[in-house]
């Protein structure tokens, strides 16, 4: 297994490289660039510009600007906000705790509230309480965030007021558990009905495939008790599919959920990247997506040798 | 069982560990002090803003929030009152030539600055003539500022002592008063190799009544009383000030109905009967200098147009005339802006060289017969034409703009009912207005046949004046310049030069408004509507003060909250 990780870590290096030079494209073929902010100032002169191009290199020919970026890059130099001065690494810092706060929140109540949820609607298929669950589910699913996020500002935050609009906590007041827990709500409640559905589906198919296998019965005769059948002899069979499908989902612990971390006001990665997009903030937007691309190959690579490692059947050659 | 229950508490053991939230600074509660009259102290008063503030170095930013967000802590050596005069603020007077600060020496000047005594930075320590030509010195040394206009016709300063400084001009620059609008710390920054990569970008030391405690990115940005504050201990009234970062203008308009901040930042037109409707709220609506315009390209729609030639439809005046015509701005302004705002005479609509003769009125009649007199017919389909050329133009304005969306459906209907065909070719912002050759702007390659954007003039008008110069027609040799339409008149050339030549106001005025006045009877420019600025907040929060000029955080001193 040590060798097939090996192998694995090797074959992504390329991979991210050419990850890294169409990132880099896609970012500086964006229309407008960093310095078209600057043109509603009546004072902004042409020699302003050519100054500010040469202090942000952008006067350079593009293959030499995506050389010297990766050459700094490797060292850990992630380079400078163009917009605030700061070091990309900086920026990322303050973002990616607040995104682990609530993007890990959103883990944990996905992956308690999924296991129990999948098991039932399998063991009681066709019960009304599977009806309701793949109704709701499937209507969830089909919810985009944005739509979610602001109805359930509408009707828990301006109608009933039972909670704040958004933001990490009140402004102006000392820190208050209670507080960050009521402004956690509604953005991981809109993450997690959508993320969840996806999920609870798998597991119900997969629970419903591993109780018809032989040995639930030769269990079940062995005179074990239920309890013991369904957790310990189906379920674990069954979640295999469901790791794999939880461990995809990592990238999105780091990056963070744009559409809801806009909708509410979050300061995490989610908005740092749209801000630094809408500013053309090319130094920013590549860290933010040399992060998320390693973390997709990463997770990847943890899904594939966790599923191993889960179900001893798989052999890594 | 057990390796997935391992894994599952390794996660959230990971998870929790990570999220593990910070303290939120305290507020020390403040004993409100014996009132003067009814102004009641203490408080804190939320903010909302829409825009995310990513440097607070004025040398740096280019966004209107960093303005908004600094102008309780960084000042300049004068301020700008709502009539456009500048009034003094750190200094002792505004210097011009009556009262001998200026003094022109041929084609140069010296403009003398007098600081006012016992003026301290936050810090505690004091404000010297040192700070005023440190402020020159880092916006020319500095790579990375954001213009230098202004400072770079600066030859020299001279400080005979503390509180004077002596600014050399290598030429007759008028809007000197402006130049110094921010001034930096040199006790703080001197012997920084690079500012940007300081703390000043995030926390500015200023002289303002208030003075930046906490900055946290996408969040919020806390303002505390600053105790050196020249008028301390009366002002400021109110003890902390935050700004909060929220999305969009819908959020903080929501956040304002819901008592979560106490004013907000920027509203549109169209959100204003929301807060109209909402018992405790009020609105500020300042007339600001922002005009909404018409552009016609006079020469020829292709790349890097000739200035001489004639566009086949838009070069005949009598087709620009009755495009005027018949355009309703008051109709535009009642039912699409909500009543909020005025319509447009000129690109200067406010201060001291405001030219507010308006232009010809809405009447379709006079429009179809001002086309009829040139010689435009109207064809089978309703669409004029005149020697085999089709009255079919492009109307080009940024696109997602749902105002502007809306205006050119009037607009279109308007102009197809005398006979001219209008097709909309709108574009993204940041190519229609990235006022760049290299990013394809329509406006400078003179790829367009109408326009549509907002441009706001600076407190001395005469850069937005140049616009209209005819060696401001960008080409392909030299992309500067801003006179899209392409307009050419000898006198107006003449009068411009001149006003840039002279410090006398009255004189500058005057020049100005013959530009003006020629530039509107070349129908080159439908001037639309001026825009004001529209900012709302709770009843309770008092003190406000109008300013079309400065956004209205511009005098946070006086504000208090009524509890």
């Amino acid at each position: 297994m040590g060798n097939y990780i090996a192998r694995r870590l090797i074959q992504a290096v390329p991979l991210l490289f050419a990850i890294s030079i169409v990132a880099f494209w896609i970012v500086k073929a964006q229309p407008g660039g960093p310095l078209a902010a600057y043109e509603g100032n009546p004072d902004f002169t042409e020699a302003d510009r050519q100054r500010l191009e040469h202090a942000f290199g952008l006067d350079q020919p593009l293959p030499l600007q995506y050389l010297t970026w990766l050459g700094a890059f490797v060292r850990l130099d992630w380079g400078y906000s163009f917009s605030s001065q700061q070091p990309v690494l900086t920026l990322i810092g303050e973002r990616l705790p607040n995104t682990l706060y609530l993007m890990g929140t959103v883990f944990v109540v996905v992956v308690l509230l999924t296991i129990p949820i999948g098991v039932l609607t399998a063991l009681k298929q066709y019960s009304w309480f599977d009806h309701i669950v793949t109704g709701t589910v499937f209507t969830f699913l089909s919810t985009p965030t944005f739509w979610l996020g602001l109805l359930l500002i509408i009707v828990f935050g301006l109608e009933l007021r039972w909670l704040p609009l958004g933001g990490l906590q009140t402004l102006g007041q000392p820190f208050d558990l209670g507080d960050r827990i009521r402004h956690l709500v509604l953005p991981v409640a809109t993450i997690a009905l959508v993320q969840m559905g996806g999920h609870v589906r798998y597991l119900r198919a997969s629970m419903l495939e591993t109780i018809g296998q032989d040995y639930m019965r030769t269990a079940r005769a062995k005179g074990l008790a239920e309890r013991v059948v369904v957790l310990r002899h189906a379920l674990k069979n069954a979640a295999i599919p469901l790791v794999t499908i939880i461990a995809l989902d990592m990238p999105e612990l780091f990056v963070g959920a744009v559409v809801t971390e806009q909708i509410f006001g979050w300061p995490g990665m989610g908005r740092l990247f749209i801000d630094s997009a809408l500013r053309s903030d090319y130094p920013v937007l590549q860290g933010i997506l040399a992060i998320s691309s390693a973390l997709i190959v990463f997770s990847n690579l943890v899904a594939d040798v966790l599923y191993g490692w889960l179900d001893p059947r798989i052999r890594f050659s | 069982m057990s390796r997935l229950l391992t894994l599952a508490i390794a996660i959230i053991f990971v998870a929790t560990a990570c999220g593990a939230p910070t303290a939120a600074p305290s507020g020390a509660p403040s004993a409100s002090a014996a009132a003067s009259a009814q102004i009641q102290r203490g408080g804190t008063a939320i903010i909302a803003i829409w825009q995310e503030p990513s440097t607070l170095g004025a040398p740096y930013g280019n966004q209107t929030i960093l303005g908004v967000v600094i102008n309780g802590t960084v000042e300049g050596l004068v301020d700008t009152a709502n009539d456009g005069t500048y009034v003094p603020t750190l200094v002792t007077k505004v210097p011009d030539v009556a009262n001998g600060g200026v003094a022109v020496k041929g084609d140069k000047m010296d403009v003398t600055w007098t600081l006012q005594k016992g003026i301290k930075w936050s810090d505690g320590e004091p404000l010297t003539s040192a700070d005023i030509k440190f402020t020159w010195e880092l916006w020319l040394k500095d790579p990375k500022v954001n213009t230098r206009t202004g400072f770079d016709q600066i030859e020299s300063i001279d400080l005979p002592d503390d509180l004077t400084a002596v600014v050399h001009y290598k030429s007759i620059y008028a809007p000197y008063p402006r130049n110094f609008s921010s001034i930096l710390p040199k006790h703080l920054l001197e012997k920084e190799a690079d500012v940007t990569k300081t703390d000043y970008v995030r926390r500015p030391l200023g002289t303002g009544p208030y003075k930046i405690t906490d900055f946290k990115a996408g969040d919020s940005i806390t303002l505390e009383k600053n105790p050196n504050y020249r008028g301390a201990p009366d002002k400021p009234y109110l003890d902390k000030i935050i700004f909060k970062s929220v999305p969009s203008s819908q959020v903080a308009l929501a956040q304002l109905q819901a008592g979560e901040v106490q004013a907000m930042w920027n509203l549109t037109e169209a959100q204003t009967p929301d807060v109209e409707k909402t018992a405790g709220l009020a609105l500020q609506v300042v007339p600001g200098p922002t005009v909404e315009r018409i552009e016609m390209n006079t020469a020829q729609n292709k790349m890097y147009t000739d200035p001489n030639s004639v566009h086949p439809v838009l070069g005949d005046i009598a087709v620009r005339k009755a495009l005027l015509y018949a355009t309703p701005k008051q109709q535009l302004i009642d039912k699409l802006l909500f009543g909020k705002a005025t319509p447009g005479t000129s690109p200067i609509s406010q201060g001291w060289a405001a030219y507010r003769e308006p232009q010809e009125g809405y009447d379709p009649a006079k429009a179809s017969k001002t086309l009829d007199d040139a010689g435009w017919v109207k064809g089978s389909d309703g669409i004029r034409s005149k020697n085999g050329v089709r009255a079919s133009i492009t109307y080009t304005t940024t696109t997602g703009d749902q105002l502007r969306e809306r205006v050119q459906q009037v607009l279109v209907d308007e102009w197809k009912a005398i006979g001219i065909e209008v097709k909309i070719t709108n574009q993204p912002s940041a190519t229609f207005l990235s006022g760049s050759c290299q990013s394809n702007d329509p406006r400078k390659l003179g790829t367009y046949d109408i326009d549509m954007f907002a441009s706001t003039p600076a407190i001395d008008p005469h850069t937005t004046m140049l616009r209209y110069h005819s060696k401001r027609i960008p080409t392909q040799a030299d992309c500067a310049g801003e006179n899209y339409t392409r307009f050419k008149d000898p006198a107006t050339d003449a009068a411009l030069d001149a006003a840039g030549s002279t410090l006398d106001l009255e004189k500058r005025k005057a020049y100005y408004a013959t530009a003006m006045k020629a530039l509107n009877n070349a129908y080159v420019i439908i001037w639309l509507y001026n825009r004001a600025t529209i900012d709302a907040r709770v009843d309770a929060l008092q003190g406000w003060q109008p300013n079309a000029w400065r956004s209205f955080t511009w005098q946070m001193q006086d504000w208090w909250l009524k509890k």
